[in-house]
């Protein structure tokens, strides 16, 4: 997945979701950490379309 | 300066956190709660309508310092436009400034002697023997372990503290309702009323809300499931015909799955929406997880006291808050399954029974005679009866 950092709110709603625990809300800002599948979930939840599957 | 060790740690110092800290603190033990956040309360994520048993959980009288309007009723409008009008119940209640009312909330709590971090993120937790025993946190770049009886996760659903204590959250993307709001200056409503809209096109799988807050200002959000377009797209549609000002922007995400099945381990509780403590029919979660932190506080305070926070002592919690609200979200899940199945035409079908029957004195035979006319409401109905 890849983060469009300008339209990210902070909400926290996709590391909810995330069936392999590689996102994080710290504090300058939401991260992935090694691992992501491009499962998709984290896509579908984001009010603001800040996540983007890769390519 | 604070301490390395405390009875009760609570992550996350919103309703969640504050309640639980507030209530565990009032039976005289020591409390920390951690915020992430560098304000409490801030951004606000919540349509802000809240009802009257959230504050005698609390025991205590809503503040005019918080409270914007009191509501008497709702009106629901069915996809074609028709519109019911409900009055009492779950539709009576206040609409609050949640970032007023958290932070007094937090006031209260550091009042009757909880020591409270800011700006300080909870990183990981300290595990010995299986047993939950403290906290790894950062403020300002600086690493700190604090060591405690009993955890205490608030941290909502970006709740990465009950996955750390071994306990499984929810994941899956259809039972998590995707909201997005605007608070909008300009806006022509009745300040005594709640309006409710539904329909695939403006809310699927969800409903727009309009959550007035007086003089002309209102919250006007939706949530949806499982769309392509994001929330933003489909309030931006709504919005755009309307002749208001947003204020605000909040954003956010409601677990709609109901509870999780085990909220306890051994040092360890996960209260609020962590633990998917969210009534499934309306999304409302202040005061089942303001019910449901009392409870946590009280029982990890009684746990200090009798030094015994293993899981099966804990349990309790899980007893309790089953006991007070268990019954009322599984009911909750059972009509949101249903309504799920719901489409445009069986709403707007819905909605003209209802139109034309006397609410408080519907016949079993009126409503047989309807669903004999609608079979996919009878299939639904028989699905889940
Ligand atoms: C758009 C929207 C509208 C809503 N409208 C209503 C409504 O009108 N009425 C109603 O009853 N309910 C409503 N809800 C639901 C309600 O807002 C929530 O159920 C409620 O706020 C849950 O409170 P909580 O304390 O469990 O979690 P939260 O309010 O999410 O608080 C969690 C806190 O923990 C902190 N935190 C998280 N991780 C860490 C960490 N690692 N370290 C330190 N701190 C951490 C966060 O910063 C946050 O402050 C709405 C929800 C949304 C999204
Ligand atoms: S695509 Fe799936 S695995 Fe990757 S970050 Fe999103 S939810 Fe997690
Ligand atoms: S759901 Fe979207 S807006 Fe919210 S934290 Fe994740 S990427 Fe950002």
């Amino acid at each position: 997945m890849d983060i469009i950092h300008e339209n990210c709110g902070y909400c926290g709603t996709c590391v909810c979701v995330c069936p392999e625990n590689v996102l994080e809300l710290e504090e300058n800002g939401l991260i992935i950490k090694n691992g992501c599948t491009e499962c998709g979930n984290c896509a579908i939840v984001c009010p603001l379309g800040a996540l983007i599957p890769e390519g | 300066m604070k301490k390395l060790k405390y009875d009760i740690i609570v992550v996350g110092g919103r309703i969640g956190g504050s309640t639980a800290s507030l209530f565990a603190s009032k039976s005289d033990v020591d409390v920390l709660m951690i915020e992430k956040r560098q304000e409490i309360g801030s951004p606000v994520q919540c349509a802000e309508g809240v009802t009257y048993s959230a504050f005698e959980t609390l025991e205590m009288e809503p503040s005019e310092r918080y409270v914007r309007t009191r509501v008497k009723g709702a009106h629901i409008h069915a996809p074609d436009g028709r519109k019911i009008s409900y009055e009492g119940g779950i539709a009576q209640g206040l609409i609050i400034d949640r970032k007023i009312f958290d932070k007094e909330l937090a006031i209260e709590s550091a009042k009757a002697g909880t020591d409270i971090m800011l700006k300080t993120n909870v990183k990981d937790l300290i595990i010995k023997d299986h047993k939950v025993c403290g906290v790894v946190a950062k403020h300002l770049g600086k690493t700190i372990e604090i060591h405690s009886n009993v955890v205490i996760g608030a941290d909502g659903v970006e709740s990465n503290m009950a996955r750390y204590a071994g306990i499984e959250t929810y994941r899956d993307p259809k039972n998590i309702a995707s909201c997005a709001q605007y608070e909008l200056v300009g806006m022509d409503v009745d300040p005594e009323y709640l309006e409710f809209y539904f329909g695939s096109k403006i809310a699927p799988n969800g409903y727009l809300w309009i959550f007035p807050k007086g003089d002309g200002v209102a919250n006007v959000g939706l949530g949806i499931r499982g769309t392509v377009d994001n929330a933003i797209d489909y309030l931006n549609r709504y919005v755009s015909k309307l002749d208001a000002t947003p204020v605000e922007l909040n954003i956010g995400g409601v677990p709609v799955s109901g509870p999780i099945e085990k909220t306890y381990t051994d040092g360890f509780l996960v209260v609020g929406d962590a633990a998917g403590q969210v009534d499934p029919i309306t999304g409302g979660g202040i005061h089942t997880t303001i019910s449901c932190a009392r409870t946590a506080g009280e029982v990890a305070a009684e746990s200090v006291k009798r030094e015994d926070s293993s899981a099966q002592f804990l349990k309790d919690y899980q007893s309790k808050w089953r006991e007070n609200i268990g019954k009322n979200l599984d009911k909750s899940v059972k009509y949101r399954n249903m309504a799920d199945k719901l489409n445009d035409k069986d709403m707007n079908a819905l909605a003209e029974f209802i139109e034309t029957q006397d609410l408080k004195a519907i016949s079993k035979i009126s409503v047989l005679k309807f669903v004999g006319k609608h079979p996919n409401l009878m299939k639904i109905l028989t699905e889940i009866l």
